[in-house]
């Protein structure tokens, strides 16, 4: 005999997996620790490739100048400036990632509290059953 | 009102039923518009302009998720500024790649923000972004905005800049990145407005989800204010040639629009609102619960009447009150036949029926007479 009570549960909880739970399903899977050192490393990579793109730019752009000088500036001191603003950069952008997935990551804790909830109780539902 | 919530309720059962189909037919329409209105204000490369690429591109949209559009529009767009000079293309590139690695990947979900601003930008009327962002998703899509915002800048200023690069030689591959991208970098205006909108979005949304009545008008007041203020702020100044009466304009229209999205999204009844306080074991709860506003749809209820004279009465002898409801069908109005309180005829099933039969709608009125071997509205007439 069908059950409405175990039914309509099992909607809301269909509903919530393919919709806005989807996401933190998966955030739910990983531990804290693990999820956000994988986006921070995620956020590392992206950060390096997007401060090579911007050092591209900036030196197309001064292409000419920098060629000029080549011979009269000081490498190394240009050197250590590119690598100081590339940690500035990277590990600025790090910094706001780690804040942003400790966010993420409670919210989704959060919002899956509930969807467990219903999981229990679902299970409850299905022994009282049997 | 209720002629409103009644059109809104019977908008949400069209959309429920045929949602399938609706949502295709939007996510077609918007990309079809995102690409003509691309191609007739870059419109650089010739080939593209043609409505077969169009349509195709269009069509694969309405099937594919929202982020394939934005890909799409991205690689039209790089097509165009190709076709004006590869340096251009490059550097477009790039910007696009920056944007991607540093804040979209942040928000994905918000692909449509990043296709609606630029394309609400060439309308101009952008200010609804803002308000319209803060009412219905989170803080994180500010960087979608900012994002919309960056993009139809940089599309407007290599529109701004194809005269001067097309005078340029073939060889000035260096100049052209230059200009491009000095060009970018010094248009004061992206910041400003990426800045107001940013704000206004976080403003939108830190008041919407405040526990005060009316807060959702509160925050598109609020939110509006805020940007005329910051872009008037802005333009002091940094000077971007902002008209006070364009943004005035556009800020009534982010209202207008963000009361439509109000109505549809969040209509409450606040003069019901009730607040009660209890507690369990854990916790004392004070809570405020505030009705929405929701009217049923009368919905329209198909009768059939079966003429009872040309059988001879075979049908009345098996149930006696058939004439009875049939005379009282007449009067019935409204929701009384929803709920079928009122009285209802028997179907006597299809192979008693030899007779007409009727349609009638919820209202009660004579809509239409089918006839299924015999005259219809005679019948009608007939019974009542």
């Amino acid at each position: 005999m069908l059950n409405e009570e175990r039914i309509i549960l099992m909607t809301q909880m269909a509903s919530y997996e393919q919709g806005e739970g989807k996401e933190n399903v998966k955030i739910g899977n990983y531990f804290r620790s693990d999820y956000i050192a994988l986006q921070v490393l995620k956020s590392i990579v992206c950060a390096i490739i997007a401060y090579g793109i911007m050092f591209g730019l900036y030196m197309l752009c001064n292409f000419e100048e920098f060629m000029e000088n080549l011979y009269k500036m000081d490498l190394l001191a240009f050197a250590k400036d590119v690598l100081m603003y590339l940690v500035a950069v990277v590990g600025g952008y790090a910094v706001l990632t780690y804040i942003i997935c400790t966010w993420r990551y409670a919210a989704a804790k959060k919002s899956l509290k509930c969807y467990y909830h219903n999981l229990k109780k679902l299970n409850s539902l299905y022994q009282e059953s049997q | 009102m209720t002629v409103l919530l009644e059109m809104k309720e019977r908008l949400k059962l069209i959309y429920s039923k045929y949602e399938a189909f609706i949502v295709p037919v939007i996510k077609f329409l918007l990309a079809f518009v995102a690409f003509n209105t691309l191609n007739g204000r870059m419109g650089y490369m010739t080939r593209l302009d043609d409505m077969r690429i169009l349509l195709i591109a269009a069509l694969a949209c309405s099937f594919l998720p929202i982020g394939i559009m934005v890909l799409i529009a991205a690689v039209f767009s790089l097509m165009h500024m190709y076709a004006l000079s590869m340096e251009v293309a490059l550097v477009g590139l790039c910007m696009y790649l920056i944007m991607y690695l540093l804040f979209f990947r942040f928000s994905p979900k918000d692909s449509l923000v990043v296709v609606l601003t630029p394309l609400l930008f060439a309308w101009k009327m952008p200010y609804v972004i803002p308000i319209a962002t803060g009412l219905l998703c989170g803080p994180g899509s500010l960087v979608s905005v900012g994002c919309g915002v960056a993009v139809y800048y940089l599309l407007q200023t290599i529109i701004e800049s194809a005269p001067n690069i097309r005078t340029m030689g073939e060889e000035d591959i260096l100049g052209k990145i230059r200009m491009v991208v000095e060009s970018i970098l010094a248009n004061r205006a992206m910041v400003v407005m990426i800045a107001a909108f940013a704000i206004t979005v976080l403003v939108v949304y830190f008041i919407r989800r405040l526990s005060v009545d009316y807060s959702w008008t509160i925050a598109m007041i609020a939110g509006a204010m805020m940007n005329v203020v910051l872009l008037l702020i802005g333009d002091l100044f940094y000077e971007i040639n902002v008209s006070v009466g364009t943004v005035l304009l556009g800020s009534l229209l982010a209202i207008v629009v963000a009361k439509v999205i109000e109505f549809f999204r969040f209509c409450v009844d606040y003069s019901r609102t009730e607040k009660v306080q209890f507690e369990d074991d854990e916790y004392y709860y004070y809570v405020k619960a505030v009705p929405k506003m929701t009217v049923s749809v009368p919905t329209k209820t198909v009768k059939k009447i079966n003429s009872q004279w040309d059988r001879g009465g075979s049908a009345g002898s098996r149930n006696g009150a058939a004439r009875q409801p049939a005379r009282g069908m007449a009067g019935e109005r409204g929701p009384s036949s929803r709920n079928g309180s009122g009285a209802r005829p028997q179907n006597r099933g299809s192979g008693q029926r030899r007779g007409g039969s009727m349609t009638v709608g919820n209202t009660g009125n004579r809509k239409r007479a089918d006839a299924h071997g015999g005259n219809g509205p005679d019948d009608y007439e007939e019974w009542t």
